[in-house]
């Protein structure tokens, strides 16, 4: 952990069992062909580093533009994402207008109940990951239980929702900052994402729609397989979104989606659940019962398609066509009052 | 008709939803039926997950679909709708952790709201390897089941698999006993109940499964 220098540090060590975010290979990993595809991304990786060094120009600061968007889509390197992400997300300018905030709430009163549900968890968060183990020193598991705490302190109405658990233990990962983390955990559930982890959960229910009525709209076969078998949108996309693709995709694609859901908002989760779909809506239409249909889903988020993360971002802006956040406004508005009108 | 779904390569298919307090161990009682194998590491279950598992039961094959459920209340929102299509629910509970046992009338509760009339329910006390942290007696939880009409209880350890294949063959018996009945219409649907009394087993031979 000496440094915050990323997937750069693997280049040609392909016998390593550990990634460079310290989770551990499956045992089937097959290491030739991701060795493969990141010889070519070590080229695309090198040419945004000195194109971001002579954006910054040394600056700790970025003012939001066509040509940051652009950049960020292309990816931000990872000595610098966890400063893009602080700025951009308006997490920077929260801690500095509230200095101390952080350690007051750890050290303030605490509720029980909740400091239980969190440490429930702290073993079932990446124990793949050899910095979340108990024996590692630093041990990560201590600043995840302490962002948890603050946070479900914080903002009270939330609390603690599993999922929250992955999210935060990324930011850690990143920052390699407690308080950071945690300001940028307040900047996706408190403004990027709806109420997706409050105990109604009515903003993932919402998007859930939301995702049905766009795969209506831009794969109706799709649609109409889900509704023949009676597969509903929530079996599949409820860890999708509320792990923000965590442990559905690989790594560094989590990575450069969130680049671009801290400076665009969500609806680049609608973007990259289209992506999917859309890309293998051949074989998910193969299905013909609903263990197929479920076992689909499974399998369109593993293989070389999500693994080139580089195309496949690139894949998320055409893939799916237009998406402009005034449909999607419309769209959650309908599906908000539909389902308060269901009670 | 509940339990009996057509199905190309079966005789019979049931939907078995899994319940309880987080952390009790649902995600290794499933992992252990389905693959044999009990993972020490692992994530906490997001929403609802879900397996496949073919067994023969006296030389009818049967298929069974569990449905693995987060454990944290506000995810109940999510799993509901799940609960209407399930023919049997396996309600778990820590028998290192009250609280986790203390849980079970709620979530008896839930599914009696939210499921089919006629679910057959069974209850289990997993992690029966760590019985020398025991915090639930086995006869208190004889008592609830028997109060409440479920099916069974069973002490189970997914860790060192005991009685996980007895739990699902156990449900699964039962589910094929009450559509058998169902189809010779020796009595109407929804007020099948062979024996409402819960088959008692823990994991210790000389508390074998009985009728109590």
């Amino acid at each position: 952990m000496e440094e915050r220098g990323g997937a750069g540090q693997e280049a040609g060590s392909w016998q390593y069992r550990v990634d460079s975010y310290g989770f551990e290979r499956p045992e089937d990993f097959d290491y030739v062909t991701y060795e493969e595809f990141f010889s070519r991304y070590l080229v695309i990786l090198t040419r945004r580093a000195i194109k971001w060094s002579k954006l910054l120009k040394g600056k700790n600061s970025i003012q939001k533009s066509l040509k940051v968007k652009r950049y960020i889509r292309k990816g931000i390197p990872n000595e610098h994402r966890a400063l893009i992400w602080m700025v951009v997300s308006g997490a920077q300018a929260n801690m500095e207008q509230n200095p101390g905030y952080y350690h007051k709430l750890l050290e303030g009163e605490k509720n029980y109940k909740l400091l239980e549900a969190i440490r429930t968890d702290m073993n079932r968060t990446f124990p793949d990951n050899i910095q979340f183990r108990k024996t590692a020193d630093p041990c990560l598991q201590q600043t995840l239980y302490n962002v948890l705490v603050a946070y479900g302190h914080h903002n009270k109405a939330v609390g603690y929702c599993q999922g929250m658990n992955f999210v935060a233990g990324y930011l850690i990962l990143i920052t390699k900052n407690e308080e950071e983390s945690f300001w940028l955990l307040d900047a996706l559930i408190g403004r990027i994402l709806p109420d997706f982890y409050s105990p109604e959960m009515m903003g993932l229910k919402m998007d859930q729609e939301v995702l049905g009525e766009l795969v209506k709209m831009k794969v109706p076969a799709v649609a109409e397989l889900m509704d023949r078998h009676g597969v509903m949108w929530t079996l599949v996309m409820s860890r999708w979104f509320i792990c923000l693709f965590i442990d559905i995709l690989p790594v560094e694609t989590v990575l450069r989606i969130w680049d671009c859901l801290f400076y665009e908002g969500s609806k680049i989760l609608f973007r990259v659940a289209l992506t999917l779909i859309k890309q293998h809506q051949a074989s998910i239409l193969e299905a013909t019962n609903f263990p197929d249909i479920c076992d689909k889903f499974k399998e369109i988020t593993k293989g070389m398609f999500v693994t080139e993360c580089h195309t496949f971002m690139e894949k998320i802006f055409t893939e799916p066509g237009s998406l402009s956040m005034a449909t999607i406004n419309k769209l959650r508005e309908t599906c908000r009052a539909k389902l308060l009108a269901q009670g | 008709m509940p339990g009996l779904v057509p199905d190309e390569a079966c005789d019979y298919l049931f939907k078995i939803i899994l319940l309880g307090d987080s952390d009790v161990g649902k995600t290794c009682v499933v992992h252990r039926f389905h693959s044999g194998h009990f993972r020490e590491r692992h994530h906490n279950t997001i929403g609802v997950d879900f397996s496949v598992r073919s067994l023969l039961l006296d030389g009818k094959k049967v298929k069974i679909q569990v449905w693995d459920t987060a454990g944290q209340e506000r995810f109940r929102t999510i799993t509901q709708s799940y609960y209407r299509s399930a023919h049997g629910a396996i309600l778990a509970y820590d028998l290192t952790r009250r609280s986790t046992f203390e849980s079970i009338p709620h979530w008896i509760h839930e599914i009696e709201k939210y499921g089919a009339a006629n679910l057959v329910i069974m209850l289990i006390g997993n992690k029966s390897d760590a019985v020398d942290k025991r915090q639930v007696l086995f006869e208190d939880a004889c008592t609830l089941a028997e109060k409440h009409g479920l099916l069974a209880v069973l002490e189970t350890s997914a860790k060192e698999a005991q009685n996980i294949e007895e739990v699902f063959t156990l449900m699964a018996k039962e589910l094929i006993a009450r559509n058998t009945l169902q189809l010779h219409g020796e009595n109407p649907p929804n007020s099948i109940y062979l024996d409402s009394r819960p088959v008692i087993a823990s994991q210790s031979p000389e508390k074998s499964p009985c009728l109590c």
